[in-house]
């Protein structure tokens, strides 16, 4: 709908200022699709030149904005094998190029590390963050929640079509209410100890206070220490995003 | 300017995609077996050591003429339709058109380039294929149908009916289901045509009004019998006019009345804002 691609059955909204779909507004816009498919038999490059040209780039310049998001997506080498060649994880790149050629403000990337290995993984996030310090707005879709939470600045989780949360990461998620500490000592004089800060539970040689609150952290290691712990980990433990959407999710 | 750079973009994908290659080695293939029938006709020896006269050899020149032309429009008809309908529905299926759709390009754009595309690239095959085989049946027999380059517009016509169809039905439909109904639909419209024919020769007005309805939905039969007309020698015409040819297909007295060409063309402009609209709509 962002993209004029599905068509609203109501309601309005903007991109960019502009009303749903507007067609000039959609040139300041880079997309790559979930399922992303190229003219496979076309080269790299000539799918960025096809691009180049329906976003009528200057032809001056065309040469230089191909070969820049060529290396920015690292396909350099590649340029000019045809697309019918490449891995998955290949064409996703190409994608990935397709939507940024051009310095788009506004990049939507769906999915856009689906058909990555790790490594491609890790490039792809910090083209992502490189993107970010340029002001470029980015707007991610994706099921891989550890990806999010590192990528993104803002997130909006959705549960059957309905924005169930949004906000900054921070806001979703919350602080970190508990903290993991690994010590040897008196056991029940630590317990006694740890117990004034939260509720204690002990497993395995760890001690996990809940409830605790962030600042006071740091009172309990040294009351701990006081009481005769040699401490050996202390380890603050945050929800996760994936915590939240599940938690956000089942409620419903 | 977008219409141009999609059409230029379609016709590549012909090229690329080897079905330039394979037409013109098919066509060329063709062409040699013409030729080598023409030559056993014109160096034809009876039992009785007889060769065949020159109006003869004429005579048999301009019917394998006519039917070349029957065989090389089944080839543009169906050409047109399958290279027509996945044009549109072919890169909505498999995901291209979304990169595409998404740019800041009109629907209309792309509807008119992929029209333009097939139609210029069908073009330049019937262009080619026509001359290549003028070329050799002159070459061996010395024959020249009266009116090669009507023929040659009127089964481009043809051809253009059929690819607007084609684009129209895929704007909606799977592109397979589109490319077959549109072949279905020239069909029909050709028996439709020997329908109307026959019930010319049987004075049966109920089957020339039939044959006549069915010319007006689908165009393509009228604009074929132009071709088969244009590419008559006189005295086809004149035995056509004579003789009751009893429906016969590759027999045609008169030419379309310049109403049906009219029609024709109003047709075409009609189903093709047809097909933009539809496509315009459709969630992708």
């Amino acid at each position: 709908m962002l993209l004029g691609l599905v068509f609203p059955t109501g309601g309005t909204a903007t991109v960019l200022g502009k009303p749903l779909g507007d067609r000039k507004t959609r040139r300041a816009i880079g997309y790559l699709p979930e399922l992303f498919r190229y003219q496979e038999w076309l080269s790299a490059r000539e799918v960025l030149a096809y691009h180049a040209a329906l976003l009528e780039l200057e032809t001056r310049t065309r040469g230089r904005a191909i070969d820049a998001v060529i290396e920015s997506v690292g396909l350099t080498g590649r340029g000019d094998d045809r697309v019918g060649t490449f891995s998955k994880g290949m064409q996703q790149r190409l994608g990935l190029a397709v939507a940024l050629l051009g310095d788009p403000p506004l990049v939507i990337l769906d999915e856009p590390t689906s058909a990555l290995d790790p490594l491609g993984r890790r490039e792809v996030r910090d083209l992502l963050s490189a993107l970010r310090e340029r002001k470029i707005t980015v707007f991610l879709n994706s099921h891989l929640l550890t990806e999010v939470e590192r990528i993104c600045d803002r997130v909006a989780i959705v549960d059957r079509g309905r924005v169930v949360a949004q906000g900054a990461i921070a806001s979703i998620v919350g602080d970190s209410r508990s903290v993991r500490i690994r010590a040897a000592g008196e056991s029940a004089m630590l317990d006694a100890t740890a117990a004034r800060f939260g509720t204690l539970v002990r497993e395995d040689g760890w001690m996990t206070i809940t409830g605790i609150e962030p600042e006071a952290i740091a009172d309990a290691v040294s009351a701990l220490v006081a009481a005769g712990a040699r401490i050996s980990v202390v380890e603050p433990l945050h929800a996760t995003l994936e915590d939240r959407f599940l938690e956000l999710v089942r409620k419903r | 300017m977008m219409i141009a750079l999609i059409a230029r973009l379609q016709m590549r994908e012909l090229v690329r995609r080897r079905l330039a290659l394979v037409a013109g080695l098919l066509t060329v293939i063709i062409g040699a077996l013409t030729a080598w029938g023409l030559y056993s006709l014109v160096h034809h020896v009876g039992r009785n050591g007889t060769t065949l006269s020159e109006p003869m050899v004429r005579a048999a020149a301009a019917n394998i003429v006519i039917l070349l032309a029957f065989f090389f429009t089944i080839a543009l008809a169906t050409g047109a339709a399958l290279v027509a309908a996945p044009a549109l529905a072919g890169e909505v299926e498999s995901g291209v058109a979304l990169v595409i759709l998404a740019r800041s390009i009109r629907r209309s754009e792309i509807v008119a380039g992929k029209w333009i595309g097939t139609l210029v690239a069908i073009g330049m095959y019937a262009v080619l294929a026509a001359g290549l085989e003028l070329a050799l049946v002159r070459a061996v027999t010395g024959y020249l149908p009266p009116h090669p380059f009507v023929a040659l517009a009127y089964l481009f016509g043809v051809a253009a009916v059929i690819c607007t169809a084609a684009l129209a039905l895929s704007a909606r439909l799977p592109a397979i289901a589109a490319g077959i109904v549109a072949v279905l639909l020239y069909g029909v419209a050709w028996i439709g045509g020997i329908l109307g024919a026959i019930g010319t020769s049987l004075d049966n007005e109920r089957l020339v009004d039939a044959g006549t309805i069915i010319s007006l939905i689908f165009p393509s039969d009228a604009l074929w019998r132009g071709a088969i007309y244009a590419l008559e020698p006189a005295v086809f015409v004149a035995a056509a006019n004579t003789v009751n040819t009893g429906g016969n297909p590759f027999a045609v007295a008169a030419p379309p009345p310049a109403a049906m060409l009219i029609w024709s063309a109003g047709w075409i402009a009609v189903v093709f804002a047809l097909a933009v609209a539809l496509f315009r709509r459709r969630d992708i």
